[in-house]
């Protein structure tokens, strides 16, 4: 009898465990998402000074630059979910991208210090993302490992947890920033 | 580099530190064959007329007048050992960078060796020397050789104690400006026996730690073979440990004998390696003007002032000039 209740004991206190650390690795997830929304947040505060500065030296597509500020307009609209929250960060990344690499034909905004101290903080913004989108799929992998293993696939069956797709990362992100191809110095 | 001995100055230094250890090597030898003999007249004293106090008396007074030659050579080694620091490895030093220049005397202070968060243990016997300092490029960094050690004491069943000292770290710390801006720490230790317990123990038991520092999971596979990483912000770590910087690691480590680990405090990076040698000393009893007596030296600055480009430090595109 007595027996039987330690196993009983025990078996709760596993099942405890587990589910509660199924939750705890659920809201690290969640918590690792709002980290990389924050920095979103941070960058896209960047972009109607980095436009404006942009406009006034160049003659730069009217359309892309409409086209980045309408991005951003969207993106912190508040209407997203992750899903397109991420992918709305990659198109105005790749916009912004071909603008900076654009910019090399114009000594004139390279050399302006409002706009460099601009690049720099977005290439800032840009490596603290990608180390926050690290950090949420190495949360995500952790989560999606407890979910698919026994016992974890058990409780995860019962929550109806499903397991996160992780975020790509681009060739371009793994690949080292370098300092040439941005300023061509 | 063999510029570097070609230039006639340093042809001239060098002759002249050549006359300066001859001296030296001589009353050295001198005094280790008086403190020989003197050695020599105890043990015949002990062995062959055992008890004669003469003999004993006869063997000190020859052993403490070794002594003291020894002492008396001290002087003359130590201004040799100066100039030969000053005058050769200062030349090479600017050699390689105009701005590199050798302190001897001066070295990393006991207060930023413990800073670094690297070791185990506070020192109870510490010195550093020979500091080196300069910038590669835009990266200002300086290194120093360090022995420190802690001991530890232990009182037998009849009250005896007994010192031991142990090792807590001896090589080179390396310390540079990093090219981002962090406020955390980050520590990257060797994947040894006791890095892999204690993760286990940290994971298992986070109650037992009080420390805010957590491991980091990272990507790479080899990196993490070789190295356990703990942070107090988990997207710092990734922020200063991007992809590419893992492999540079990979790349660094892979060049010495053991695992280097690393810290980063204050936007700046800590590399200790691990050497059993004494870096930047000048022969005794061989010849200075032999070409294989400074080829360590200099290995160890070109490694050292390799490591900003090997680490990409001076890629300062991260809004930290």
């Amino acid at each position: 009898m007595i027996f039987a209740a330690i196993i009983i004991v025990i078996v709760l206190i596993v099942g405890i465990s587990f589910y509660n650390g199924l939750i705890a690795k659920r809201n690290q997830v969640a918590n690792a998402f709002s980290a990389i929304d924050a920095m979103l947040k941070k960058r896209y505060d960047l972009i109607p000074n980095l436009v404006e500065t942009v406009k006034q030296y160049t003659n730069y597509e009217e359309g892309v630059l409409t086209k980045i500020t309408s991005l951003r307009t969207k993106a912190t609209s508040g209407q997203l979910n992750n899903e397109e929250k991420i992918d709305l960060d990659k198109q105005i990344g790749t916009a912004i991208s071909g603008m900076m690499l654009t910019v090399e034909n114009y000594p004139d905004l390279k050399a302006n210090q409002n706009f460099l101290n601009l690049q720099s903080t977005w290439t800032e913004s840009e490596e603290q993302i990608a180390a926050a989108r690290r950090n949420y799929n190495s949360s995500v992998t952790t989560y999606n490992n407890a979910i698919m293993m026994f016992p974890g696939s058990i409780f995860a069956g019962m929550l109806n947890y499903q397991p996160f797709p992780v975020i790509e990362i681009s060739a371009e992100e793994r690949k080292n920033i370098s300092a040439k191809d941005l300023f061509n110095s | 580099m063999a510029g570097f001995r070609d230039d006639p100055v340093i042809q001239s230094v060098l002759q002249s530190l050549e006359g300066d250890r001859i001296a030296v090597a001589a009353a050295k030898r001198k005094s280790f064959i008086v403190m020989g003999a003197g050695a020599i007249i105890i043990a015949l004293t002990v062995f062959l007329v055992s008890g004669l106090i003469w003999g004993y008396i006869a063997g000190g007074i020859v052993l403490i007048y070794g002594i003291v030659l020894n002492f008396k050579t001290a002087p003359a080694f130590n201004a040799y050992k100066n100039n030969f620091k000053l005058k050769v490895i200062g030349a090479a030093l600017r050699d390689i960078d105009q701005s590199l220049l050798i302190e001897p005397d001066a070295g990393i202070k006991e207060r930023e060796f413990i800073k670094t968060r690297l070791f185990d243990h506070t020192p109870d016997r510490y010195s550093s020397e020979d500091l080196v300092s300069g910038k590669a490029d835009k990266t200002s960094f300086y290194f120093s050789e360090v022995d420190a050690e802690y001991k530890t004491e232990h009182t037998d069943n009849k009250g005896r104690k007994t010192e031991t000292w142990h090792t807590i770290f001896k090589g080179i710390l390396f310390v540079a400006d990093f090219n981002k801006k962090f406020h955390g720490t980050t520590i990257v230790t060797a994947r040894d026996l006791g890095g892999t317990v204690g993760s286990w123990i940290a994971k298992a038991a986070p109650i037992f730690f009080s420390s805010a520092s957590k491991e980091v999971e990272l990507e790479n596979v080899d990196f993490n073979k070789t190295f356990i990483t703990n942070s107090t912000d988990q997207i710092e770590a990734r922020y200063i440990l991007t992809p590419a910087m893992m492999d540079r690691l990979c790349e660094l480590n892979s060049k010495c004998k053991n695992t280097i680990s690393l810290s980063f405090i204050d936007s700046r990076v800590y590399i200790a390696f691990p050497l059993d040698e004494n870096y930047f000393e000048p022969p005794l009893f061989k010849s200075i003007l032999d070409p294989s007596c400074l080829e360590r030296d200099i290995y160890i600055i070109g490694f050292m002032h390799g490591i900003v480009k090997e680490l990409d430090l001076n890629t300062r595109i991260w809004g930290k000039e």
